[in-house]
C-alpha cells in the first residue's frame, strides 16, 4: 500500500491548539443567538424547530456510537478495538442529551398539533387512534424511559471496558456482551419509540413501519463519517497514533459505504412503495415536501446522500485518502438537510429556510457536545489496550496463554 | 493492508485462555490434509446414506415431473387457488424456496465483505444450495401462470403481436431479479469451483475424470498473477451479490407492498423480507449441515464453532424479523386505519390462527433458544430448532399470502383456502428435486471450498510459526 | 528433460507460506520479469510481495455495470412510452423510479458478467495446455507445495545463476521444465 495519500501518515503530529477554544466560542455564539430565540416570542416557534433538528442530529451521533459498540460486541470483533474508545466516548454524550431535551419537552405543546388536539379533548380520528401512546403523559414518561435506558447502557458500557484497562480480566468481557445482548433490542425499541415520539408525531396522521429503521440508516451513517474523522484526527495528533492502522480506516470506510447504500434502500423503499401504492393516508407527507424548494432538497438528498458518496467511494484507494475528510463534512452537512426534511415542513410549508436560529442551535450543540466528548476522551486511556483482542487487532501473533489441545477449546465449554 | 511496524513500546498480550478464539480447522491440520479429507467425499465408494437419499428423493423427483405434466396438460383448476385467494401455494412456495436461497449468497457475499473466514467450511454448500432452492423457487411462478408455453412474453423479445412486457408491474421486476439473481449466483459458485476442480483434476486417477474436471478447470494453475485477478474478481462478485441477494427479496416483497391491501402495503416489507429470508435460509444450511459432518467425516472442518456462529446468525435475523412482526402489529395500531387493524386482528385471530401462532412461535421464540450456549453446541437440538425455523418461514408467507387475499376490502368477496392434493404433491416434490441435485452435488463436487478453507489455517500465514515464520521475526 | 526444444523454465519448489513469500521477494528483487509464484491458496500479501499492480479487473465490471444500467432505463422507457405506451394506474409513462428495479438488476447482471469475463480474459483463461500442467511434481500445487517458476524466456535467465538464486532462497527441489 505504497501508493496511497493518506493523511494519517504523516510524520509530525498536528498541532491544533488554535482549534482547541473553537467549541468553546461556537457554544458561545451560538448560545447567544438560541436565548434570543428562546426569550424573544415571535422567534419561539423558530426556535423550537431548529433545536430539534439540531437536537436530533447529535442524537444521531449519540445512538450511532452506541450502536457501533453494540456490534462490536455482539460479532465479537477485533478489527473495532483500537476505536473502540472513541465510540464508547461518544456514545456515552448521549446523557447530555437528556439536557439538550429539555427546550422540546417545554415547548412540545405548540410544536405538535396532536398535542393541543388532546389537550383540548378534541382529537381526530388519528389522533383518537392513537391516544394510548399520543398522549402527553406518556410522551414525557417515555421520553424520560429512552434516556434513562440510553444512560444506563452506555455508562455501563464504558464503565465495564475501562474496568478491563486496569484488569485484563475476561469478566470485563463477558459483562460487556452480555450488556450487547439486551442492549441490541434496547436499541432497537428505544430508537424507534423515540423517533416515533419527536419526529414522526410531528404529522401524526402519517404511519410508516419503516420510520425507525430510515432514521437509524441515517445515523450510524453519520457516525461512521464522524468517526473517520475523529480517529484520524486523534492519530495525526498522538493518542491513537500507534494503535489505528490502515485497516481501521479501510475498514471504516468500507462501512460507510455499505451505510451509504443501506440509507438509500430504505428510504427508497420507503418512498417508493407509498408512491407505488399511491393511498392519501400516506402520501400527504411526501406531498408536503414535494412542494416549494422543498422538491430540491428531495432531490439534493437523492444526488448528495446517496450518489455522490456512492460514486466517490466506489473505487477501493478513496477509503484511505485524504477525501474522507471533505466527505465527512459533507456527510454532516447531508444528514442535516436529511433531518431538515423531515421535520422543517411543518413549519415551512412553502420551502426550505436556512434560519439564523438553525445555525444558532446547531452551534451551541455542536460545541457543546466537542468540549464533552474532548473531556471525556482526554479523562480515560485512549484505546482499550487489555483488551483480549487487541493483539488481533494489531495484527500481531502472540503465542497462545493456554497451551490446551485445539480439539478441547473447540468441544470445551467456555 | 500493509503491515505497521508495531512499535516495542506497545505493550501486547495474548487473551485469557476462556477468551481465545477457537481455530476454524481442529488439530493444527495441515493443507494436504484439508485436500485429502474433503476429496475423500467424492473419490471414495458411494456410503449407503448416499444411495438411500437418492433411492427418496428420485421417486419424489419423478412425482414432481408427473405432477407439473398433469398441470400444464389440465390447468390451474386442479390447485386450490380460488377467488378471492388467486394466489395460493405457488406463490407461498415460491418465494419460501427463494427466501431459502439467501443464505448461500448471504454467506458467500456478505460475510465475505465483513471478513468471517469461518465461512469458507460453509459457503460451497450453502451456494449450491441456493442455485437448487432457486430452481425449485423458478418452477412455482412459471406453471401457475396458466398457460405455461407462454412464459417467454415475459421476457422483452420482440414478437407477432408487437406488444411488449409492462415494465411497471413488480411482477416483471421478479422476473428480471430472479433471473438475475441465478445467473450470478451460479457464475459466483462456478467461479469459486475453479481453484478446486483443478485440485480435483490434479488428484483424478482415471481419464475421464481428469478430462472432465480438466475441461471445468479452465487451465488453472493456481498462478499467483491468476490469483491477483481472481480474488479482485471475486471481492467484485461478492460487492455485487450483496445488493443483489438485498434486492431479490425486496423485489419480491414489493409484489405485495406496492399493492394498497392491508397486511402487504406496509413499507417495511423489503428489509424485512430480506431478513426473513436470510432467516430461514440459515435454518436450512443448519439443517443440511449439521448431519452431513457427521456423514461425510468433516467435523474437523465444520467445527462445533461454525455451527454456534451459523446458530447466532439466526438469532440476530430472528430477532429482525422480530422487530418486524411488531412494528407491522404496532403501525396496523397507530396507523388508525380500520382496514389494517382488522388484517392484524385477522391473522392473530381469524380462521388461520393457528398459521398465525406457528409462525411467531417457530420465528421468533424458537430462535431466542439460541443465546444460550448449551443449545448452541449440541447438534441435535440445533438441528431440530432448525427445522422449526423452515416451517416457520413457510407458515409466515402462508400467513402474508392467503390471510390477506382472504379478507379484503369487500366483505362479499371474502373466502378460504383449501390445498388440494396436487399442492401438497407438487410441494413434496420440488423437495425430491432440491435433494436429488444436492446429493449430486456431493458426489461429484467438494462439498467444503478446499483452496479457501486452506486460506484461512495458519499454515497460510507467512506470519505465523505454522506458516513457516520465525519466531519474533517480522519478515 | 526436452533435448530438442527449449525448456519452458525453472521450477523451484518451496514448503512453507514463509518461505515462498521471501523466494518472491528475491525474485522480485532480482529483476525478473517472466516468472510467477504457484500456490494452492492466494498468499495473503504476496502480490505486493512479487512487485504486482492493483488487479484491473474492477474496469470490467465498472463498464459493464454502467452498461446494465444505461440499457435498461433506455429499454423501460422505449417499450413501455415510446412503441408500446401502456397507461397503467395513473402513474406516469415513464419515470425513473418505476424503472429501477430492473434497470438495477440488469447493472448487476452485466456487473457480474464484467467481473468474471475480465478476469478470464486477463489471465487468459481457459487455456487447457500448459507445459507446467504436464509436469509431474507440479500436480502439488493444488495440494500443499509452493512453486517459483522463472521462464527461460526471461531477458535475465540464465541457468545456472537462476538456480543458484532459488537454491539461495531455501529451495530443495529444483529441475527444469520442458516446453
Amino acid at each position: 500500500m505504497s501508493s496511497h495519500s493518506n493523511p494519517s501518515t504523516a510524520a509530525t503530529p498536528l498541532d491544533l491548539s488554535k482549534w482547541r477554544s473553537l467549541p468553546t466560542r461556537l457554544m458561545l455564539v451560538g448560545g447567544i443567538l438560541s436565548l434570543i430565540g428562546l426569550l424573544v416570542p415571535s422567534y419561539r416557534e423558530q426556535f423550537s424547530f431548529s433545536w430539534l433538528v439540531s437536537f436530533m442530529f447529535f442524537l444521531s451521533l449519540c445512538l450511532g456510537g452506541w450502536f457501533m459498540v453494540l456490534v462490536h460486541h455482539l460479532f465479537d470483533a477485533s478489527w473495532s478495538v483500537p476505536i473502540r474508545r472513541v465510540t464508547e466516548n461518544l456514545a456515552c454524550q448521549v446523557r447530555w442529551m437528556a439536557v439538550l431535551f429539555v427546550p422540546i419537552a417545554l415547548f412540545a405543546p405548540r410544536m405538535y398539533p396532536w398535542m393541543e388536539l388532546s389537550a383540548n379533548h378534541t382529537p381526530d380520528h388519528a389522533l383518537h387512534a392513537k391516544g394510548a401512546l399520543l398522549n402527553i403523559p406518556t410522551f414525557y414518561l417515555a421520553s424520560i424511559f429512552c434516556f434513562a435506558v440510553w444512560w444506563y447502557y452506555t455508562t455501563k458500557l464504558r464503565f465495564w471496558s475501562l474496568e478491563q484497562d486496569r484488569t485484563g480480566s475476561a469478566e470485563c468481557t463477558n459483562r460487556m456482551r452480555m450488556l450487547a445482548y439486551f442492549g441490541v433490542f434496547a436499541f432497537a425499541i428505544t430508537l424507534t419509540l423515540g423517533v416515533i415520539l419527536w419526529m414522526k408525531s410531528l404529522q401524526h396522521q402519517w404511519f410508516s413501519t419503516m420510520y425507525g429503521v430510515y432514521y437509524f440508516a441515517g445515523s450510524v451513517w453519520l457516525t461512521i463519517a464522524t468517526v473517520y474523522v475523529i480517529t484520524l484526527v486523534l492519530k495525526r495528533q498522538g493518542p491513537l497514533r500507534e494503535v489505528v492502522q490502515e485497516t481501521q480506516f479501510y475498514f471504516l470506510g468500507s462501512l460507510l459505504f455499505a451505510f451509504t447504500v443501506f440509507y438509500a434502500y430504505i428510504h427508497f423503499s420507503q418512498y417508493f412503495i407509498i408512491w407505488n401504492a399511491n393511498i392519501p393516508e400516506e402520501t400527504f407527507w411526501y406531498v408536503l415536501r414535494e412542494k416549494g424548494s422543498w422538491w430540491q432538497i428531495g432531490l439534493l438528498i437523492v444526488f448528495g446522500h446517496f450518489f455522490l458518496p456512492f460514486l466517490t467511494l466506489l473505487r477501493i484507494d478513496v477509503k484511505l485518502s485524504w477525501l474522507m475528510i471533505p466527505l465527512g463534512v459533507w456527510a454532516w452537512l447531508m444528514h442535516y438537510v436529511d433531518l431538515q426534511f423531515n421535520i422543517m415542513p411543518i413549519l415551512h410549508p412553502d420551502g426550505f429556510v436556512l434560519h439564523w436560529l438553525d445555525i444558532g442551535s446547531f452551534a451551541f450543540m455542536a460545541g457543546f457536545m466537542a468540549r464533552n466528548f474532548m473531556k471525556d476522551f482526554a479523562a480515560y486511556p485512549a484505546y482499550p489496550q487489555k483488551d483480549p483482542r487487541f493483539a488481533e487487532s494489531m495484527g500481531v501473533y502472540v503465542a497462545p496463554a493456554s497451551k490446551t489441545p485445539a480439539a478441547k477449546v473447540a468441544g470445551g465449554a467456555r | 493492508m500493509s503491515e505497521v511496524a508495531i512499535p516495542p513500546t506497545l505493550k501486547i498480550q495474548a487473551p485469557p485462555a476462556e477468551l481465545e478464539r477457537e481455530p476454524l480447522v481442529l488439530n493444527e491440520r495441515p493443507p494436504g490434509w484439508i485436500s485429502d479429507r474433503i476429496t475423500s467425499v467424492v473419490e471414495g465408494k458411494a456410503p449407503r446414506w448416499w444411495w438411500i437419499g437418492l433411492s427418496i428423493s428420485v421417486p419424489l423427483m419423478v412425482m414432481l415431473f408427473c405432477v407439473l405434466a398433469y398441470l400444464i396438460s389440465t390447468g390451474v383448476g386442479i390447485y386450490g387457488n380460488n377467488q378471492p385467494i388467486m394466489w395460493g401455494w405457488p406463490i407461498v412456495n415460491f418465494v419460501w424456496w427463494i427466501g431459502i436461497g439467501h443464505a448461500g449468497t448471504l454467506i458467500s457475499a456478505i460475510l465475505f465483505l465483513l471478513r468471517q473466514k469461518w465461512r469458507t467450511a460453509v459457503n460451497r454448500a450453502a451456494e449450491a444450495m441456493t442455485i437448487f432452492a432457486v430452481m425449485c423457487a423458478g418452477i412455482f411462478p412459471l406453471i401457475h401462470i396458466g398457460r405455461a408455453w407462454l412464459g417467454w412474453w415475459l421476457f422483452p423479445i420482440p414478437n407477432a403481436n408487437s406488444i411488449w412486457p409492462q415494465f411497471r408491474s413488480p411482477l416483471m421486476w421478479d422476473v428480471f431479479a430472479v433471473s438475475t439473481y441465478f445467473t450470478v449466483s451460479l457464475l459466483f459458485w462456478y467461479v469459486g469451483l475453479v481453484p478446486d476442480l483443478a485440485v480435483m483434476r490434479d488428484r483424478s486417477k482415471t481419464k475421464i475424470r481428469k478430462f472432465l474436471y480438466g475441461l471445468f478447470a479452465l487451465g488453472w494453475t493456481g498462478s499467483n498473477r491468476h490469483w491477483s485477478n481472481y480474488e479482485k474478481a471475486y471481492l467484485i462478485l461478492a460487492g455485487l451479490s450483496t445488493p443483489l441477494v438485498l434486492s431479490v427479496h425486496s423485489i419480491v416483497s414489493l409484489d405485495f407492498a406496492v399493492s394498497q391491501l392491508p397486511g402487504w402495503h406496509t413499507t417495511i416489507f423489503p428489509p424485512y423480507f430480506v431478513a426473513g429470508a436470510v432467516f430461514s435460509g440459515f435454518g436450512m444450511v443448519l439443517t443440511l449441515l449439521i448431519p452431513l459432518r457427521r456423514l461425510c467425516n468433516l467435523e474437523e472442518v465444520i467445527t462445533v464453532r461454525h455451527i454456534e456462529l451459523m446458530c447466532k446468525v439466526t438469532l440476530a435475523v430472528g430477532s429482525i424479523v422480530g422487530y418486524a412482526y411488531g412494528m407491522e402489529v404496532f403501525i396496523a395500531w397507530y396507523s388508525g386505519s380500520p382496514y389494517e387493524k382488522f388484517a392484524f386482528w385477522n391473522r392473530a385471530f381469524g380462521p388461520y390462527w393457528w398459521g398465525y401462532w406457528t409462525m411467531i412461535i417457530c420465528n421468533v421464540v424458537v430462535p431466542q433458544f439460541f443465546w444460550s450456549k448449551k443449545v448452541r453446541t449440541n447438534m441435535l437440538v440445533v438441528w431440530v430448532l432448525s427445522i422449526f425455523v423452515n416451517i416457520g418461514m413457510w407458515f409466515e408467507r402462508f400467513e402474508i399470502v392467503i390471510t390477506s387475499l382472504s379478507r379484503e376490502f369487500l366483505p362479499s368477496n371474502w373466502g378460504y383456502f383449501i390445498p388440494t392434493i396436487w399442492d401438497i404433491l407438487t410441494f413434496l416434490g420440488t423437495f425430491g428435486l432440491f435433494f436429488t441435485l444436492f446429493l449430486l452435488f456431493l458426489r461429484f463436487l467438494p462439498m467444503i471450498a478446499i483452496s479457501e478453507v486452506k486460506g484461512v489455517t495458519p499454515q497460510a500465514d507467512p506470519h505465523h510459526p505454522l506458516g513457516g515464520a520465525k519466531p519474533g521475526g517480522h519478515h | 528433460m526436452g533435448e530438442t526444444s527449449k525448456p519452458y523454465g525453472i521450477i523451484a519448489e518451496f514448503e512453507t507460506a514463509a518461505a515462498i513469500m521471501h523466494a518472491a521477494e528475491k525474485v522480485r528483487d532480482s529483476g525478473f520479469r517472466k516468472w510467477d509464484v504457484f500456490t494452492p491458496f492466494p498468499v495473503h500479501g504476496m502480490d505486493r510481495a512479487m512487485g504486482l499492480k492493483n488487479s484491473k479487473v474492477g474496469w470490467f465490471s465498472f463498464i459493464g455495470g454502467a452498461t446494465g444500467y444505461t440499457s435498461g432505463m433506455l429499454m423501460i422507457w422505449y417499450l413501455n412510452a415510446v412503441d408500446y405506451a401502456i397507461p397503467i394506474g395513473g402513474k406516469p409513462m415513464f419515470s425513473p423510479h418505476g424503472a429501477f428495479p430492473p434497470s438495477y438488476e440488469l447493472t448487476i447482471l452485466l456487473g457480474a458478467f464484467g467481473a468474471i469475463f475480465g478476469m478470464l480474459f486477463l489471465n487468459r483463461l481457459p487455456k487447457l495446455h500448459h507445459p507446467l500442467l504436464k509436469h509431474e511434481r507440479f500436480k502439488l500445487a493444488t495440494h500443499d507445495r509452493f512453486f517459483v517458476v522463472i521462464e527461460t524466456g526471461d531477458p535475465k535467465f540464465s541457468e545456472t545463476e537462476t538456480r543458484a538464486l532459488l537454491e539461495s532462497a531455501g529451495s530443495k527441489h529444483i529441475e527444469l521444465v520442458e516446453d
